[in-house]
């Protein structure tokens, strides 16, 4: 059983965290092509090597992010989201670019 | 008066003489001492014959005396192929052999030897492959002859649990690395867990001498073991076993009953080498045995070998042990000695001296029957002319003990399991190990050290590193030990080819050299596939005394070296565990409401919905039918009672609430007015539907958000993900066990909870459906929602949960002169389906998307985003695959079709069957089905695939079923 | 008081009332509520030992949101410095910091804490969100020196006495349920409070009643612990 950093709680056990799956931030949901979006929404890239992801410490409901190296399955280390999201995201009915998201 | 069945004391060192204990072998009475294992006692009633093998009947016995191979394994009364060289003999035990046709002694089964020459390896894949369903005619044959011990199928199920432990360092085996690991680990401050499977501390210090009179092993032991026994830091577990190694050293360590998940900071595997037996004709029958097990049998169980042995040794441990099997008063005929040039250390030289024959540069080429079958008579010893290969002549001498002592193989099991590789050495002829993962480390035997001296140095430098890393020592960590053992204890080709063949590589699966040889020639070049193939590697003892010889032999055949060919990979676990260890207190997880208890005294027939106990319907289980009918009929005639505590409710608060909802909810909820209730519909971000409820807003900043009992957690946890990345002002609390909650539904229903409320002007005008209150109940306060839910005039009561089962109290009392009933959730899933109404996860899929439910009056078009917005767009632009459609059967003979029956068009399926129902209401069944958007058109008809293929007509008509201008429900 | 007691809503039961009739419980009344006083005799001892002691029905409250802290310091609760540790207030009302936006408040033995009151009616300051703790979690009480121990038969974090300081918290799962366990010892019982899902109290209950028996442990009511704390 892998241990798991929780940034609230400390090392765990992994069963007691849910995979939210990979980080990439997100396409403009209107400026995107149709292939853009199909791609964000149903393509896996897998890559092999670092990868962030998403977990949820389930006892505490907190969301973190891990970098993974998929290779060796070696976390590097896990974080707040407040380290990617820093600010309020808007979206206006033409364009959301530059905001991060995933 | 003395026992002449044992050997004087000292020896005997596990065995208390003042306990004796009777039990019984084959229905015949034994008698042992407490600490005997089954077969050490046997051992010592010259019972030596302990079960037949696998495929060929053989008779087998005592090979390791370590619990390390399959010839020990017997039958106890409810444990097939328990380890008889492990089992401890309790009073009035009860063992049988196994594996045979008529007697233990005079096996039937046998004569299938006879037949070995027509039974080459992958005989059974060959022969039965064609024609088809050869096998399964034959199978249950094989199947008998071939097998192992019989499951007690009366099994009453015991107590097994599992505890989690914690340590800085765990050291798995206690011989001489081990202890000395564990002290010096304990002496820096670290807690230490120490296993080991055997009995008794000490490993092979309790019976092999490392000098001449055998005293540095016996004080050692004894200085090390105290030491150990007064260290408080250190924990010793002996007859635990270590089965397993996972991530981050997380090991689960087996004693008795009970499964300890152990995690350790560090782990240090002293887990020594494992003994090989010498590759001959006739070397599986009973009397040759390794040397280490004869150590074992004089020295823990006080047990003579035999009366006269041979010694096979290719390095200096056959010579030691030849002293212990002299003081033992066995006769030691000869020591046949497989090396051309040993290099004898100071033991063998002195053994040299005794005036016992030795034979340097030969070999035992092949075992021979005493005039029972059933043991060692004699041994043909001949000159080795090249490698593998004897002399055509030889001397033949009687013995009743082959002892072998041709080497070792580290127990690399736990070790690969970590990520360990395994290579050959060409010169020491010798596995060894490298690359453990970080936190880890091997020391003593299994590093291939052999000296007490190195194995001291070796395990007390892996325990400085551990120590260093946990930060409790910060020593100087000496250089690499190196053994000064001037050869390896590996003979490099102890094998001999027989024409008559009976070479056993692999006693489990009684494979000879030729069987690996030719899974080879069948183009099974690789290690794993020659294992798959010939089963070499695959019984219960898993390759312990036959990987080495394997891959030799592999690598020999495909010209390739030996460490190129390597060995199978080991997965836990190590050794056999009971099932039970797995199952042995798991935990079922049950949420109960605070009404619970009144379900069952009403006679509830309770279901578990995920951990949800709920009531399926109230009354005889026999009489399911007309229950939920009459509880139906209540609902649309007077008024139900149903527990809606499961219901999923979560609390969005906070400035940024309503344009959370409008991202979140398929809706538009911005503008929704406080004090009403609105329809959510949830899809992610592939347009899937995943969840819907009701969002109650409750103040300008407070939205009370109910969602499916099973989907909950989920919307939950994909809410508060969504804002760790929107960052909106709000706060989102999953309010779930808060709140007990009833439905009260039905004509009456308003008649019945007025009585209980004086803070609420519940009239038609002043509280019209879909509008939410808050107020107090029978005194209880409560949030109310006016919500069609079943298709009635209905509401919707939430309460603190404790009070839950007052305010169910309440209302069944309230509602007795309308005649109000509890209903259970098949009444609720046939109401609700009388309404149209879908259950995601039923009736929705993982593709489904509004448009295909006719649901896109529940989607905003208005708004800038919402989750599922962008692919729903993209959706839009391309056709509709299919449509979830109402549909009725008219025909009151045809068979009531089922969710999942497929929807076909002649003889191609077009669609299915997600719920159908017999409608009370409308008395005819009534269903959802996905069926071609070209058939979906109320008045269309289509087919239906039904129980036993029988075809049925549904005609398609509009929802709801019932009470189309929803007029009951805004009463 | 040992009468049946009707699931009225102005006497507060926990949802083990039924269990603990069949243990053959003593019920105290605290307030709006009931608990279990007393199964049988002795119990302090059973509580050095290993006791479990239902505290379902005493006050408790939560509060998150980013104006939690300042909020509460304001209200004058002592709060700890960091996430997972918990502080004891001068009526030993305990204060359990479950994240650095989010406080879970529990009574004293007596079954009355001021501060609770007070909170709980209090004008709460702006993003600071009320939750309903004591209806969403149930409160157990596990004591005695075998604590630990049954503790690591249905969970995976090491609680033992020298490894889980007092007012230390773990979020984490117990016998596969999600529990919060503040280490409280009472005088100088080891004990350690469990709240977790109110619908999963039988459950938990007697998983945990199971786990204790290895090591004699037994249900024991609210005096018990309370002569703990004087002794």
């Amino acid at each position: 059983m892998k241990v798991l950093i929780c940034p609230l709680n400390g090392p765990r056990n992994i069963s007691e965290f849910i995979y939210g799956g990979e980080y990439h931030p997100n396409p403009d949901h209107i400026e995107a092509s149709s292939r853009e979006w199909a791609e964000y929404v149903f393509f896996h890239r897998n890559v092999a090597g670092i990868v962030t992801e998403w977990w949820c410490h389930s006892a505490s409901s907190y969301w973190f992010l891990a970098e993974r190296n998929t290779l060796t399955d070696e976390i590097l280390r896990t974080f707040n989201t407040d380290e990617i999201f820093n600010c309020r995201v808007e979206f206006s009915s033409r364009s959301n670019s530059e905001v991060p998201s995933g | 008066m003395a026992d002449k069945t044992r050997l004087p004391q000292p020896l005997g060192m596990l065995i208390d003489r003042k306990q004796p204990i009777t039990f019984s072998f084959e229905n015949k009475t034994y008698s042992g001492y407490a600490g005997d294992t089954v077969a050490s006692a046997l051992a010592a009633s010259n019972q030596w014959l302990l079960s037949r093998s696998f495929k060929y009947h053989r008779p087998r016995g005592v090979l390791t005396m370590a619990g390390q191979d399959a010839n020990s394994m017997v039958q106890l009364h409810s444990d097939p192929n328990a380890l008889a060289d492990r089992v401890e003999i309790t009073p009035d035990l009860e063992v049988m052999a196994q594996n045979y046709t008529g007697s233990l002694s005079r096996d039937r089964g046998a004569r299938l030897g006879l037949l070995a020459k027509f039974l080459p390896v992958a005989f059974y894949y060959k022969a039965f492959f064609k024609p088809r369903g050869m096998w399964e005619k034959w199978a249950p044959l094989i199947r008998k002859k071939a097998g192992l011990g019989q499951i007690n199928q009366n099994y009453q199920p015991e107590y097994f649990d599992k505890q989690y432990q914690f340590y800085d360092v765990a050291v798995i085996g206690a011989g001489p690395a081990g202890l000395c690991a564990a002290l010096a680990a304990a002496d820096a401050g670290a807690a230490v867990l120490l296993v080991d499977e055997n009995a008794q501390l000490g490993g092979s210090l309790n019976y092999a001498r490392s000098d001449l009179e055998g005293t540095q092993s016996r004080q050692m032991r004894e200085a090390l073991v105290a030491r150990v026994e007064a260290n408080v830091n250190i924990v010793a577990m002996t007859d635990a076993t270590c089965n397993g190694w996972f991530a981050d050293n997380w090991l689960p360590v087996i004693r008795a009953k009970r499964l300890y998940k152990v995690r350790a900071k560090q782990t240090i595997m002293c887990v020594g080498a494992i003994e090989q037996p010498a590759v001959f004709h006739n070397n599986d029958l009973p009397g040759v045995l390794l040397s280490s097990a004869a150590l074992r049998l004089i020295n823990l169980y006080a047990v003579r070998p035999g009366q006269s042995a041979v010694v096979l040794t290719g390095n200096n441990d056959g010579y030691t042990a030849v002293l212990d099997l002299v003081d033992a008063g066995v006769d030691v005929k000869l020591i046949v000695d497989l090396r051309d040039a040993p290099a004898y250390d100071a033991i063998a030289e002195h053994v040299c001296g005794l005036g016992i024959p030795v034979k340097i540069g030969h070999a035992v080429y092949a075992a021979q029957p005493d005039a029972t079958g059933l043991h060692l008579g004699s041994v043909d010893v001949r000159e080795i002319v090249s490698r593998g290969h004897c002399a055509t002549r030889g001397e033949i001498i009687a013995c009743d003990t082959l002892c072998m002592s041709v080497g070792y193989t580290p127990t690399y099991q736990l070790i690969c399991q970590a990520g360990g590789q395994l290579s050959y050495d060409d010169d020491s002829a010798m596995f060894t190990l490298n690359q453990c993962p970080d936190n880890y480390y091997i020391a003593g035997s299994v590093n291939s050290l052999w000296t007490l001296e190195a194995v001291v140095a070796d395990a007390e430098r892996a325990a400085i590193i551990a120590t260093n890393a946990l930060g409790m020592s910060s020593r100087q960590i000496p250089d690499l030990i190196v053994d000064v053992q001037p050869q390896s204890p590996n003979f490099s080709w102890p094998i001999f080819a027989h024409p008559k063949g009976k070479e056993f590589v692999d006693f489990d699966e009684d494979l000879q050299i030729a069987d690996i040889i030719n899974a080879t020639r069948d183009g099974y070049e690789h290690i794993q596939l020659v294992k798959r193939y010939s089963t070499c590697g695959m019984g219960p003892s898993q390759g312990r005394h036959s990987a080495l010889t394997t891959a030799r032999l592999v690598a020999d055949a495909t010209q390739r070296t030996v460490a190129q060919t390597g060995v199978t990979t080991a997965r836990p676990p190590f050794s056999a565990e009971h099932l039970a260890h797995s199952a042995g207190r798991s935990f079922y997880p049950a949420r109960r409401s605070n009404m619970h208890h009144r379900h069952l005294e009403s006679g509830a027939q309770m279901l578990q919905a995920g951990a949800w106990y709920r009531p399926a319907f109230y009354g005889d289980a026999a009489a399911r039918t007309q229950c939920i009918n009459r509880e139906v009929d209540n609902v649309r005639n007077n008024v139900g009672l149903v527990d809606v505590s499961t219901l999923g409710g979560i609390e969005v608060r906070g400035a940024d609430a309503g344009e959370f909802l409008n991202r979140f909810y398929t809706f538009n909820f911005l503008k929704q007015p406080v004090g009403k209730a609105r329809y959510a519909l949830l899809t992610n971000e592939a347009g899937v539907i995943i969840d819907d409820g009701v969002a109650c807003r409750f103040g300008e900043h407070h939205y009370y958000v109910t969602a499916t009992t099973g989907g909950v957690d989920r919307v939950y946890q994909s809410m508060l993900k969504w804002n760790a990345q929107w960052r909106l002002d709000i706060d989102i609390t999953n309010v779930t066990s808060a709140y007990a909650g009833v439905n009260i539904a039905g004509p009456r229903a308003r008649e019945v909870l007025s009585k209980l409320v004086t803070d609420i002007d519940m009239s038609a005008v002043a509280f019209p459906y879909m509008c939410i209150r808050e107020g107090s109940v029978a005194g209880i306060p409560a949030r109310l929602i006016r919500v069609g839910f079943v298709g009635e005039l209905g509401f919707e009561v939430h309460v603190p949960q404790y009070a839950g089962e007052a305010l169910w109290d309440a209302l069944i009392e309230a509602g007795q002169g309308q005649s109000i009933k509890p209903f259970g959730i098949e009444a609720q899933r046939v109401l609700r389906l009388e309404k149209g109404h879908i259950i995601i996860g039923q009736d929705t899929d993982a593709m489904s998307n509004p448009a295909e439910l006719q649901m896109g009056w529940a989607v905003s078009k208005l708004k800038a985003f919402f989750v599922g917005s962008r692919t729903l767009k993209e959706l839009g632009k391309i056709p509709l695959k299919r449509c979830l459609v109402g549909f009725v059967v008219d025909d009151p003979n045809a068979p009531i079709p089922l969710e999942s029956h497929l929807v076909v068009d002649g003889d191609k399926m077009v669609g299915r069957v997600t719920s159908c129902n017999f409608s009370p209401t409308l008395k005819k069944p009534i269903g959802l089905a996905y069926v071609p958007p070209t058939h979906a058109d109320a008045g269309s008809s289509f087919t239906i695939k039904s129980s036993g293929g029988s075809l049925v007509v549904a005609q398609v008509v509009d929802l709801p079923f019932y009470d189309a201008g929803n007029l009951r429900q805004e009463l | 008081m040992s009468v049946v007691i009707s699931p009225t809503q102005t006497l507060r039961r926990s949802q083990l009332y039924r269990r603990h009739r069949q243990l053959g419980a003593d019920f105290a009344q605290f307030g709006d509520s009931i608990a279990v006083d007393h199964y049988g005799d002795d119990e302090v001892s059973q509580a050095r030992v290993l006791g479990l002691a239902d505290l379902s029905t005493l006050p408790r409250i939560g509060f998150k949101g980013l104006g939690t802290p300042v909020w509460a310091d304001s209200c004058g609760v002592k709060q700890p410095a960091q996430p997972n540790w918990a502080t004891l207030q001068g009526d030993n009302t305990l204060v359990a910091r479950l994240s650095s936006n989010e406080l879970l408040l529990a009574s004293n033995l007596t079954g009355s804490s001021k501060l609770i009151e007070t909170l709980a009616t209090a004008t709460r300051a702006h993003r600071v969100y009320a939750l309903p703790r004591g209806d969403s979690h149930s409160w157990l009480s596990l004591c005695g020196e075998q604590a630990a121990n049954t503790l690591a038969k249905v969970c995976a974090i090491d609680f033992r006495a020298q490894y889980f300081t007092n007012l230390q918290i773990a979020q984490t799962s117990l016998a596969k349920i999600n529990a919060v366990i503040v280490r409280t010892d009472i005088g100088d019982n080891l004990n350690y409070a469990i709240f977790s899902d109110s619908c999963s109290l039988e459950y938990l209950w007697d998983s945990l009643l199971d786990a204790m028996s290895e090591y004699r442990g037994r249900a024991i009511g609210l005096q018990a612990l309370r002569d703990c704390a004087t002794l």
